[in-house]
């Protein structure tokens, strides 16, 4: 239901698990992370899909790797940067090179482990995972599209990262809304500026769309979630109609989505692009709030930025 | 067993001389690792594995993982002798979007089952293979060829924990221990003796032998598994850059860029060797 709370992670743990029971070729991985990505219950009811290898992030890659090249479809789950950075080259080379069917999931992604500091933040997640060829990033933006992305990754073939956070976040999207990997969703129209954002960040510039509107600026919003490969299609249309590009991430400004679409339209239509999200620096630690209004990615932050952005 | 130990030295001698032929096309290649763990991997292709151009796609086959990806002439050289490959292959080795890079290509190659050459890939890319192929009650094995510097790799010492955690009795391990790294000697870059121990002690079954002597290397693989629930691991005492005179032993052939009359001398030493091998079949077989 539009505007009910949910753990991300519980989602995402029972969407695999449910999927994980028709298809019998899916198999979870955990590093001591299976419990809290929501696979309890799947642990028990199918010890023998269930492949616990404990704190050992670049082994359980490698070995995710070896299970799909005999057939199975691993899905690893792991707090984001020990999924993304600490294992790199197991992703790059045995995901990535070897084009194997592993879906590995950074959660706690972002600063949403704010207070336990930048060792467990992951700032820079989409832009090294899609710099490997053949990698689909994903980042849902609500409960409802977390269920979705689970469905679409399962369906497609190849190595995919997709980033969930921690705190629950409220319901978005209708249950039945179409969701497609590489496409993005048109939240609601405008022909001053468009807004893109992709993951948890959609709820708060909703919110700023609807402060921006009330001072007579008319935003569009599209939300992202999928960040890699970009919905090239749908930016390209608002940057021809609306002039103006404001990427929103939880996510270094530098390198990932907002990066990503100044580098698709400086070569097709070079409107100015405005890049929100954190300054390249080891995020501060604290109440995950506080940390979302000190980086400006609370919603009253993005209006200000984004009617700045337009008046200029 | 004297008939099949002879005929495997004589396959190995033509795989030394498949490393030579690769040399001569590119003028340059990874010779000692290739030349030290060739006896090996010969014996695993042509006697103790479930492989051929006829089972690439096989689920059931058994699968070769070579983590020390840059000995991969050794692989080359016995998967073109074994009929994987068309063997004027060999002659694009180092040339332009040649199917036999300085690392192997699963795509470029098929019967290539793993991308390696970064080193400390291999053991846990093999293990999730070997318990995924356990767990489904397949008989394949899997087994890995790993340098002796390349123990210096941590995420080897993960997998090394994993497969034994695991049980897996359907995997094994050679280290190719020919002592000599590019820096020198294995001992004095970083030394990881003793490697038996240490394996035991993260619950394998071990055991050590002179991996150039073909009937140690096939009596070996006749008693795998050495013990079930667990992995086999072989500590295989080599001589870099084997069956090359002028290159045995040095530490300054690991990668090799023919000098002289290098070359030809390369090509006498290997054919020789085959032609002595076939004398001794004949006799054997007479």
């Amino acid at each position: 239901m539009i505007g009910e709370w949910k753990d991300p992670r519980k989602e995402f743990g029972k969407a695999v698990s449910e999927i994980a029971e028709e298809k019998e070729d899916i198999v979870v991985i955990s590093t001591d992370s299976g419990f809290s990505s929501g696979f309890k219950e799947f642990a028990g009811k199918h010890p023998d899909r269930y492949v616990e290898c404990g704190i050992m992030e670049q082994g359980a890659t490698g070995i995710a790797a070896g299970l799909a090249c005999v057939g199975k479809t691993p899905v690893f789950c792991a707090i984001a940067p020990f999924v993304t950075c600490r294992n790199y080259e197991m992703f790059r080379n045995d995901l990535g090179y070897m084009r194997q069917n592993v879906k590995i999931v950074g959660r706690n992604g972002g600063f949403t482990y704010s207070d336990l500091g930048a060792t467990h933040h992951s700032l820079e997640d989409f832009a090294i995972t899609r710099m490997i060829p053949g990698v689909t990033v994903l980042c849902p933006q609500d409960p409802v599209e977390i269920r979705q992305a689970c469905k679409a990754m399962l369906e497609m073939e190849g190595p995919v990262y997709m980033r969930i956070g921690n705190p629950k976040i409220p319901v978005l999207f209708e249950e039945d809304s179409p969701f497609a990997i590489g496409k993005g969703r048109l939240i609601r129209d405008g022909g001053d500026v468009t807004i893109l954002s992709t993951g948890t960040v959609t709820a708060e510039v909703i919110k700023a769309a609807e402060l921006l509107e009330a001072k007579g600026i008319h935003a569009r919003v599209i939300g992202l979630g999928t960040v890699c490969p970009l919905d090239e299609e749908m930016i390209l249309k608002a940057a021809r109609e609306t002039g103006r590009i404001v990427t929103v991430e939880e996510h270094y400004a530098q390198g990932g989505l907002g990066t990503m679409v100044a580098e698709f339209l400086s070569e097709t239509e070079p409107v100015k692009v405005k890049k929100i999200g954190v300054p390249k620096e080891y995020a501060t630690s604290g109440p995950y709030e506080d940390l979302i209004r000190y980086y400006g990615l609370d919603s009253e932050s993005i209006a200000e930025t984004v009617e700045k952005f337009c008046r200029e | 067993m004297a008939d099949r130990i002879a005929k495997l030295e004589l396959e190995a001698a033509r795989c030394r001389r498949n490393v030579v032929r690769m040399v001569e096309a590119s003028h340059h290649g990874h010779l000692g690792g290739a030349m030290s763990c060739l006896d090996i991997v010969t014996a695993l292709y042509f006697d103790k594995m479930h492989v051929g151009p006829e089972y690439i796609q096989d689920p059931e086959r058994d699968r070769f993982i070579l983590s020390a990806g840059h000995k991969c002439m050794a692989q080359y050289a016995v998967m073109a002798e074994r009929g994987i490959f068309d063997k004027s292959i060999l002659d694009t080795y180092g040339g332009f979007k040649t199917k036999i890079p300085g690392h192997p290509d699963m795509y470029k190659l098929p019967g290539v089952e793993a991308n390696t050459g970064a080193l400390g890939h291999g053991l846990a890319i093999a293990t999730g293979m070997a318990l995924g192929l356990r767990n489904d009650g397949k008989k394949a094995g899997v087994y890995v060829v790993m340098g002796d510097g390349e123990l210096a790799e941590g995420s080897n010492w993960e997998a090394a924990a994993a497969a034994a955690h695991f049980g897996l009795s359907n995997l094994t391990l050679f280290v190719d221990y020919n002592g000599l790294q590019i820096s020198g000697r294995v001992e004095d870059v970083m030394n990881f003796m003793p490697v038996t121990e240490k394996f035991r002690s993260f619950g394998w079954s071990v055991r050590e032998i002179d991996g150039n002597n073909m009937a140690e290397v096939v009596e070996t693989l006749d008693a795998l598994p050495f013990q079930q629930g667990k992995p086999s691991m072989i500590l295989a005492r080599t001589v870099k850059s084997k069956g090359i005179s002028f290159a045995e032993g040095k530490a300054a052939y690991h990668y090799w860029t023919p000098s002289g009359d290098e070359l030809e001398t390369a090509i006498r030493e290997t054919e020789d060797a085959i032609k002595r091998l076939e004398a001794v079949c004949g006799e054997v077989q007479a």
